[in-house]
């Protein structure tokens, strides 16, 4: 059955042991602090800080597959705040715009559910990347391919579960089968209602097929960054052919009316 | 907050123009293989034309294509997956069914290129005049003609089957639109080259120039359909350089100007067939300009 992770947002600490422990398992380069000189200041100042909160990465990349966010919520006198993190990663989803998009059949499902680029096949097209719809599939110049989540491909296929997982120190990454996953989280929404939270909600149930790796925000998804309704874009495909073969048809009679229309036309001239 | 899709980063450079160059080879192949299966003989001079400028421009498009590849000598594996050993084909997939498409297409023009060189007495093939007298080329040309209309709209569907939001929200549009305007294109193309040769009759160029002012008249209708659809998801379409290439480059210099030389040219004494000529040049810059600032604009930030 369908491996995934629960991120249980509510516990999320924001510690990033699971962006270090990703970066670990899979051999992934960090991109370093740079320094400059700046003028009137006698050290160098890093430039590529990102100032937003405690995020470093900013988004998912290449070498980036997982992803703290920071979200500061302040009312308006600043009188009262709120810190939300979530740990953001690919989420494996059932209908996965990238798998669709793949003219190469580089990215794979393999057995265990998990959504799997196979780096020897990978052509680097770049046509997964505008099909993913969480902006999770990216490029490297380096290896000319595409890289994402394997959802620790190596580890589940050896009986250990996500290195993430392994690493998160509040429990709020876990691995196992979706079902069991889901009845976790159900009762932990329930739980959380029943404390007063009324905004917590669980994300990836329905969206884009299911998600494989499904969370459980404080907030509205789009507080933390995940489209609210995800459409994956092959679901669009039959009406988007159709209509491009209608124009076809009326291109092409169109042509046939204005070129035959004018034969004719000249062969009343020479009648008359 | 963002949530945000990831743009490609084709080059425009590599993809933009490929769309515009299948496009007019497309285009002026559709138009040239029905005017032979029409099957007057007045035509014969405009679908040589076409013939003789669909199969060179094809050529070009794979070069584009594979060099925009991360690991373009990995090309061979839109055909073959190399896991199983077995041809590959990703139905839910434009960029994979359009790439057979065009082996196709590609294939057609040839047979049609060749056609032409042997009635044209340049090339002596018995092999080829004994293909051609068991399956006439007029088979080949239609299906030449229907993957000559995959290739110019599938690249458009291609756009509208992602996630960013100027390609999502524009569908099921671009599709329809790069049609109009390889059909646009590729009748300009044909009307410069037998402008310049001065061989052509002017009737015949006159004829290319009817549809062509139609082909244009439709593609200003799904534009204008477009920008409703898109709503403000259209808005990288309308600002910086992107928006100075769609409106300035597509819109006005590459459609509204041309028509109106067309209308011109239509009447007696104007200079007819340098004006046609002017006007077929700024009808294919506006089809380049047209692929570029749809491609571009899609994976603005």
């Amino acid at each position: 059955m369908a491996k995934g992770m629960f991120v249980d947002t509510s516990i999320c600490t924001g510690c990033k042991a699971c962006q270090v422990a990703c970066k670990e398992w899979n051999s992934l380069p960090g991109d370093p602090a740079h320094f400059r000189r700046v003028p009137d200041r006698p050290y160098r100042v890093a430039f590529n800080f990102t100032g937003d909160s405690y995020d470093n990465t900013v988004k998912l990349s290449a070498t980036d597959w997982r992803h703290v966010r920071f979200i500061e919520q302040f009312n308006e006198s600043r009188s009262e705040a709120r810190w939300l993190f979530s740990s953001d990663s690919c989420k494996h989803c059932n209908d996965a715009g990238c798998l669709n998009a793949c003219p190469v059949k580089a990215i794979v499902r393999t057995d265990m559910g998990n959504v799997f680029v196979q780096q020897d096949v990978c052509i680097g097209c770049k046509y997964c990347i505008p099909a993913c719809p969480y902006g999770v599939i990216s490029f490297s110049e380096k290896t000319g391919t595409v890289h994402k989540c394997t959802l620790c491909n190596d580890r589940i296929h050896n009986g250990l579960g996500t290195a993430c997982a392994k690493a998160c120190p509040t429990g709020s990454i876990s691995f196992g089968e979706v079902a069991d996953l889901r009845k976790k989280a159900d009762a932990r929404l329930a739980r959380l209602k029943g404390l007063g939270f009324e905004k917590a909600n669980i994300y990836g149930y329905n969206e884009a097929g299911g998600l494989n790796v499904f969370y459980l925000f404080m907030d509205r998804p789009s507080v933390y960054g995940q489209p609210e309704a995800p459409v994956v874009p092959q679901q669009r495909l039959m009406s988007s052919t159709a209509v491009t073969v209608a124009s076809a048809v009326v291109v092409a009679a169109a042509a046939m009316i204005s070129f035959r229309e004018r034969g004719e036309k000249k062969k009343e001239e020479v009648k008359l | 907050m963002s949530f945000e899709t990831q743009a490609p980063h084709w080059e425009w450079y590599y993809i933009a123009i490929y769309f515009f160059i299948g496009g007019v080879s497309a285009g002026a192949y559709f138009i040239g293989s029905l005017l032979e299966l029409l099957g007057s003989d007045k035509h014969r001079q405009i679908s040589r034309t076409a013939y003789y400028l669909a199969f060179p421009l094809i050529c070009v498009t794979p070069v584009l294509l594979i060099a925009d590849l991360g690991r373009p000598e990995r090309f061979w594996h839109l055909f073959f997956y190399t896991k199983e050993g077995i041809p590959y084909m990703n139905f839910t997939s434009p960029l994979s069914v359009g790439t057979w498409a065009l082996l196709v297409f590609g294939g057609m023009s040839l047979l049609s290129f060749l056609n032409n060189l042997i009635i044209d007495g340049r090339l002596k093939s018995p092999a080829l005049e004994g293909l051609f007298r068991h399956v006439p080329h007029k088979v080949y040309a239609v299906i030449g003609s229907f993957f000559g209309f995959f290739v110019a709209g599938y690249t458009g569907v291609l756009l509208n089957i992602t996630a960013r939001p100027l390609w999502a929200s524009t569908d099921p549009l671009i599709g329809s639109l790069f049609i109009a305007s390889a059909a646009s294109t590729g009748a300009a193309a044909i009307a410069l080259v037998m402008a310049w040769q001065k061989i052509s009759s002017r009737d015949a160029i006159k004829e290319v120039v009817v549809f062509d002012r139609v082909a244009m008249v439709f593609e200003l209708a799904l534009i204008a359909a477009m920008i409703v659809v898109a709503g403000r998801y259209s808005a990288p379409l309308s600002k910086g350089l992107y928006g100075l290439i769609f409106w300035g480059g597509t819109v006005v210099i590459g459609i509204l100007l041309p028509l109106g030389l067309y209308w011109y040219g239509r009447r007696p004494g104007a200079a007819g067939v340098s004006l046609t000529a002017l006007a077929a040049v700024l009808v294919l810059f506006g089809g380049a300009m047209l692929r570029i600032a749809i491609v571009q604009a899609g994976q603005l930030q």
